[in-house]
């Protein structure tokens, strides 16, 4: 399930979400009214991916092995930014916040009166004290300080506007009562978490764990007062408790949605954000070896694909359209600066990838394939055990692509081997997904994985950014530059079309589709979901801090 | 003496439980005398559905469509074209189970063969030399007996697995039915080794060894002859525990995803959410193909338990004769109570 | 007592065999386990450096260090084991292997033990049934029940799910036990039992179907045999009740057999349970085996391995003294 999450850590609204709520009386053998009598204390039961035996393990600093519900129900940031809007973020622990005029220098402000959910008060002091624990502390940071009980300062030694949604909205503020005795937090399991979020842990199990509401939280006890998570190893397990009425609330891939929505019980919303693309190691100069190295293979594999295919095959027809320029559409719509850069190519143009290699200095050879210099093209394509979807688009790409005479040989590997050749740069292309911004502009996109600084020689690993296709080029790296040193609109929107013209050209990361997050949720006995009018939170139970503003927003229905 | 032997070597119990006992009943039987097998309706069946679906495996993948041909479309219910219906990437059904019969049986024989051999190896040596090498041979199958199978196998699978440098091979089904075959000979050496122990006292034997017949000669020529019957059921078990395996492995996502198994179908099927479309066309089959296959293998073994064991064969028949003959004489009296 | 002693020596040596092998495999093979682990790790640890202490606990877990013979590798790896040191998990990171172990360890051995006592019950039951009705209809549900072995466990358990707790909903899909009705977790009173009960039929029930046809068979054929050796013969000459001789006779000899095999089938099963286990995310020790497995956690894959193995082996040996006590010719015969 980590790798899931991983996939789909963040996400956004684009295209149209299939809301099906179809009420037809009867559901057969599905038992939907389990819960018709529960009135309000009925708890509401989530599978947030975990499986079991879950990890008693509540520490905000154990990102991937941590219960889901440590980061937002438990522990918060100071803001929530919604993935889904280009709205502001809202203020949760913190009120308002801004930057000097050269970024260097973060003054925020939280609200008055908070508490842990111990009961002691929550003051700019713990927040000061979380900025400078642990992994938290930024090397270039050069001081934080509380200058009164709702005011922190956090100085810089270089400009941090673009990194605003990572200082803000994702790191967990902890009360310094407690942590300040924690020598190591690397082995902390914190057991009995003290957080300031809407939940409390109330009990643990490795099979399931349960939160109630915190009446310390700042804007009173949310309405629906105990939740439980639950572990679960396989979607379908999870497929057969969400139709027979055991669990209400899941984010997962099921690829015949109307059979869980048919009974009324559930209702779903799918959602299109993260690119699933063919990562390729593009840079000869880097060390990058293969045929994909040159950019004339990239461009006729982009032309080879029928991503249409993929998406109703391997997706289930759930996925979105992706672009080229790596925006969000519509999202983003303002930062396209070219609107052929809208969407790949959805059906393949065998002809268009022959002409492409052949003006490259490419032949085909007489068993069909095409090579050069004597030696025939071949690439090697794999993808992560068990992530079907990739799994499925890494056959019907090989396949495609042997019809335009590009031979791909697509293996799989297991979860645990799949990262670390990315992360060395030992592979020739990889079915991978690129983590959309947060925010609606797609600075930190091309920030993270276009540019030189994200990148690394091949044999180790990029220290920041994930530029794992060992990407260089020296216009983009000068306009993401600008564009970094810069709120003038005007100014981004320049830079951004150079950095769109040479990466949808140079294709190191080929697109192929939007990865769909299908969420299911009981709307007859809670109500307060997110929809697609109201998208204030994506409604996925793994997403930190998300979760939480959705578990806030419902109500138990009368 | 044979019967010695029986009770301290733990018999396996599975589809061949009665083999060391069957073991005896060779060496008791004069190798004269042994009946030819009796073609029972067991048998038949048994080999009826073995050829069928093996001529299935290995002709019908070139009847039909390339089994890994997406152009059709997905989920289609069995009818016109796909006999069988097609799966979410739309590869035809019938295809992929004539392809995935075809894995299943190369991984069948090849593990269920290169078990044989290392029973073979260290059951037959064992019993036939005796002595010191007898007893580090059985410690070792007794080890590999007791050590629990699947576990073993899971370990050896993934270390094996993700061996840098292997490339392709490392999800192939050859590397999977070597894995199988190296982990599954233990049960069917000691069977092997109790009946190669009694046959060497036959006089036959030592008469050939007297004459100074080199001990492999004596083995090849007048040990393994003997012991066809019991070397047929011991590869028919090989095989249906290889095939078995292969699934098992395939569903825990350590099996041959390089090659098109039945296993690697309904793990296709089972994580393409077969059960949750419906899509019963794509999950049973191959289930149900995997029973078959296991049935009909099971069904010969019966047939050569029966041969080397007469008793399981002509107990029954006497118990009908007598039954029958008990009836005919009831008959007769109230026929003649009438007249 | 020369017996005890000789079958004692046997387990005591494979044993240690199953540890050699555990310590060898990752060390035999090509490639770099410990890196792969402590790669794992760090990621689990959010890309920040390791302690030293754990390091060096991973690599003489798994991999060489550097300056030590394999000699002294093996003597330090046996060190941590007896200690009870099986080092800490990668996926579930940082819990110790032997904590996991000992919450999952108890469900399995419930799972299994009462799962392969029913099919051994019953399958004996059974076949000594067909076995003294050798030669009617009966025999033909001997071939029958070979089907059902040769069904692939999961495969069985999916369709068992999906008739069963989907479409009929009557029995529970996962779990070892209400997680909804307990979310405390377990507790000592009647109804947390019965939910335990409840929720270990599937489980069991898929166990139990896969493997009573190999007791019924055996007991089978046995019976046959028995029936017509001399001593029935001569009991049915004198004019004993058939119900006697069935019992006392024949099926009281013809289960030895069985019995000594019991230990061998509990390998069979624990194989079946693992998949079984996966399938209904029931609290074992086999699913921890799968999860380990398809996470490359080499630490807990080897702890697991190392307990079930274990396990096996007690169950093994304490057959063996059973069926010692009960056929006193095994003790006497060399």
């Amino acid at each position: 399930m980590t790798g899931r999450r991983k996939r789909l850590s963040m996400m956004f609204a684009a295209g149209a979400a299939a809301l099906a709520l179809t009420l037809t009386g009867c559901a057969g053998g599905a038992d939907g009214g389990s819960g018709g009598s529960g009135a309000s204390d009925k708890p509401l039961r989530v599978w947030s991916g975990s499986m079991t035996p879950i990890n008693n393990n509540f520490s905000p600093f154990a990102v991937d092995t941590a219960a889901h519900f440590t980061f937002g129900p438990i522990y918060e940031p100071l803001f929530f930014f919604n993935q889904l809007s280009a709205d502001p973020p809202t203020g949760l622990i913190g009120d308002k916040y801004s930057y000097s005029e050269d970024g260097t220098v973060l003054t925020i402000t939280i609200k008055a009166d908070q508490k842990w959910s111990d009961g002691t008060a929550l003051t700019a002091k713990d927040v000061a004290f979380t900025f400078g624990y642990g992994s938290n502390k930024d090397p270039e940071m050069v001081s934080v300080e509380a200058t009164d009980d709702t005011t922190v300062v956090i100085t810089y030694s270089a400009p941090k506007f673009t990194a605003a949604s990572l200082i803000l909205g994702s790191t967990w503020m902890i009360p310094e009562h407690i942590w300040k005795d924690i020598k190591d937090y690397t082995v902390e399991t914190n057991q009995k978490p003290v957080g300031s979020g809407p939940y409390v842990l109330k009990s643990f199990t490795d099979a399931a764990y349960t939160v109630e509401a915190n009446p310390n939280y700042r804007d009173g006890a949310p309405a629906v007062k105990t939740v439980q998570v639950i572990g679960i190893d396989s979607n379908q397990s999870s497929e057969d408790l969400l139709k027979t009425g055991k669990i209400d609330w899941v984010g997962q891939f099921i690829a015949n949605p109307d059979a869980i929505t048919a009974g009324g019980r559930i209702s779903t919303l799918n959602q299109q954000q993260d690119p699933t693309t063919m990562l390729t190691c593009s840079t000869v100069a880097l060390g990058c070896t293969g045929p994909q190295t040159d950019p004339a293979v990239r461009q006729a594999i982009n032309l080879a694909i029928d991503r249409g295919a993929i998406s109703d095959k391997a997706f289930a027809g759930l996925s979105g359209v992706a672009s080229p320029s790596f925006a969000l559409l519509p999202r983003d719509e303002k930062w396209l600066s070219d609107p052929a850069l809208a969407k790949s190519p959805q059906e393949a143009n065998i002809a268009e990838a022959g002409s492409t290699l052949e003006a490259a200095g490419y032949t085909k050879g007489s068993d069909g394939f095409y090579g050069k210099d004597g030696k025939a093209i071949e690439l090697d394509l794999f993808s992560p055990d068990g992530w079907t979807d990739y799994n499925d688009a890494a056959k019907l790409i090989s396949e495609q692509a042997a019809k335009a005479g590009i031979r791909i040989n697509n293996r799989t590997v297991s979860e645990a081997e799949y990262w670390t050749p990315l992360a060395n740069g030992n592979f020739q292309m990889a079915l991978y997904g690129v983590t959309q911004s947060l925010v609606a502009d797609p600075y930190s996109t091309y920030e993270r994985y276009f540019s030189t600084p994200a990148t690394a020689k091949v044999g180790s690993e990029p220290t920041k950014g994930q530029n794992y296709a060992r990407y260089t080029n020296d216009i983009v790296d000068a306009a993401v530059k600008t564009a970094s040193a810069t709120e003038d609109e005007g100014i981004k929107k320049e830079a951004y079309a150079k950095i769109q013209t040479e990466i949808a050209r140079d294709l190191p990361y080929i697109p192929v589709v939007l990865n769909a997050s299908q969420a299911f949720f009981n709307t007859k006995d809670f109500t307060g979901w997110p929809s697609e009018k109201d998208l204030y939170a994506a409604p996925l139970p793994y997403l930190s801090t998300a979760s939480a503003i959705v578990l806030t927003h419902l109500k138990p229905a009368k | 003496m044979a019967d010695n032997t029986s009770p301290e070597v733990p018999v396996r119990t599975g589809p061949t439980p009665t083999s060391t006992l069957a073991a005896i009943r060779i060496a008791k039987t004069d190798r004269t005398r042994r009946p030819l097998p009796r073609i029972s309706g067991k048998l038949l069946t048994g080999i009826i559905i073995v050829v069928v679906i093996s001529l299935f495996g290995i002709l019908a993948p070139f009847f039909v469509q390339d089994p890994r041909f997406s152009g059709n479309d997905a989920l289609l219910p069995p009818g016109d074209g796909h006999i069988l219906g097609t799966t979410k990437l739309g590869y035809d059904v019938f295809a992929q189970l004539a392809w995935g019969t075809r894995g299943s049986l190369f991984v069948g024989v090849v593990a269920g063969g290169l078990a044989l051999l290392l029973a073979i190896l260290f059951g037959v040596l064992a019993g036939y030399f005796g002595g010191v090498l007898d007893e580090v041979l059985t410690l070792i199958t007794n080890i590999m007996l007791v050590i629990p199978g699947l576990p073993l196998v899971m370990v050896i699978a993934a270390y094996v697995q993700h061996t840098e440098g292997l490339g392709a091979f490392a999800r192939s089904s050859l590397l999977v039915a070597i894995v199988l075959g190296i982990t599954g000979w233990a049960g069917s050496a000691v069977v092997l080794r109790a009946t190669a122990k009694s046959l060497r006292m036959r006089d036959y034997v030592a008469a050939a060894r007297v004459a100074g017949e080199k001990p492999l000669r004596v083995i090849f020529v007048e040990i393994l002859p003997n012991l066809v019957p019991l070397l047929a059921a011991q590869l028919i078990f090989g095989v249906i525990f290889a095939i078995l395996g292969e699934a098992g492995l395939s569903y825990l996502g350590l099996g041959p995803t390089g090659s098109i198994t039945l296993g690697t179908m309904l793990n296709d099927a089972q994580t393409g959410q077969a059960v949750g479309s419906q899509a019963w066309w794509w999950f049973v089959p191959p289930g149900a193909l995997i029973a078959l296959l296991g049935t009909g293998l099971s069904l010969i073994n019966f047939a050569i338990d029966e041969v080397v064991n007469p008793k399981l064969r002509l107990a029954p028949q006497a118990a009908r004769n007598q039954r029958k003959a008990r009836r005919a004489g009831r008959s007769v009296s109230e026929n003649g109570a009438i007249a | 007592m020369s017996f005890y002693v000789r079958r004692i020596l046997f387990y005591v040596i494979t044993l240690w065999a199953a540890v050699s092998l555990n310590f060898l495999l990752p060390r035999l093979l090509p490639g770099d386990p410990a890196a792969i682990m402590l790669g794992k790790l760090r990621r689990a640890n959010g890309g920040r450096p390791l302690s030293e202490e754990t390091i060096r606990g991973i690599t003489s877990m798994l991999g060489a260090e550097k300056g030590m013979t394999l000699w002294d590798q093996y003597i330090a790896y046996w060190g941590r084991i007896l200690q009870g040191d099986l080092g800490v998990s990668s996926t579930r990171y940082p819990a110790p292997v032997l904590e996991l172990i000992g919450a999952a360890l108890p469900w399995t051995v419930m799972l299994v033990g009462v799962a392969t006592v029913l099919s051994f019950v019953l399958g004996i039951a059974a076949g000594a049934w067909v076995g003294w009705k050798r030669g009617t209809w009966v025999d033909h549900l001997v071939p029958a029940t070979t089907f059902l072995q040769s069904i692939p466990y999961f495969w069985l358990a999916l369709v068992l799910v999906a008739v069963l707790s989907v479409q009929m909903g009557v029995l529970p899909i996962i779990g070892g036990y209400d997680v909804f009705d307990f979310p405390g977790g377990p507790e000592w009173s009647w109804a947390f039992f019965s939910s335990t009960i409840v929720h270990a039929i599937l489980p069991a029930l898929t166990i139990v179907i896969s493997s009573v046809g190999g007791w019924l068979l055996g007991m089978r054929n046995m019976m046959v045999q028995t029936m017509s050796e001399d001593y029935v013969v001569t009991a049915e000459a004198k004019g004993l009740t058939p119900s006697r001789i069935r019992t006392r006779y024949a099926a009281r000899n013809a289960v030895i057999p069985s019995l000594a095999g019991f230990g061998i089938a509990l390998g069979f099963v624990v194989a079946g349970s693992i998949v079984t286990e996966q399938v209904f995310s029931y609290p074992g020790i086999g699913k921890l085996m799968i999860q380990s497995v398809q996470g490359l956690d080499y630490s807990l894959m080897q702890g697991v391995f190392l307990v079930i193995t274990l396990t096996v082996l007690a169950a093994n040996f304490l057959m063996e003294l059973i069926y010692g006590f009960i056929d006193p010719r095994v003790r006497h015969r060399g």
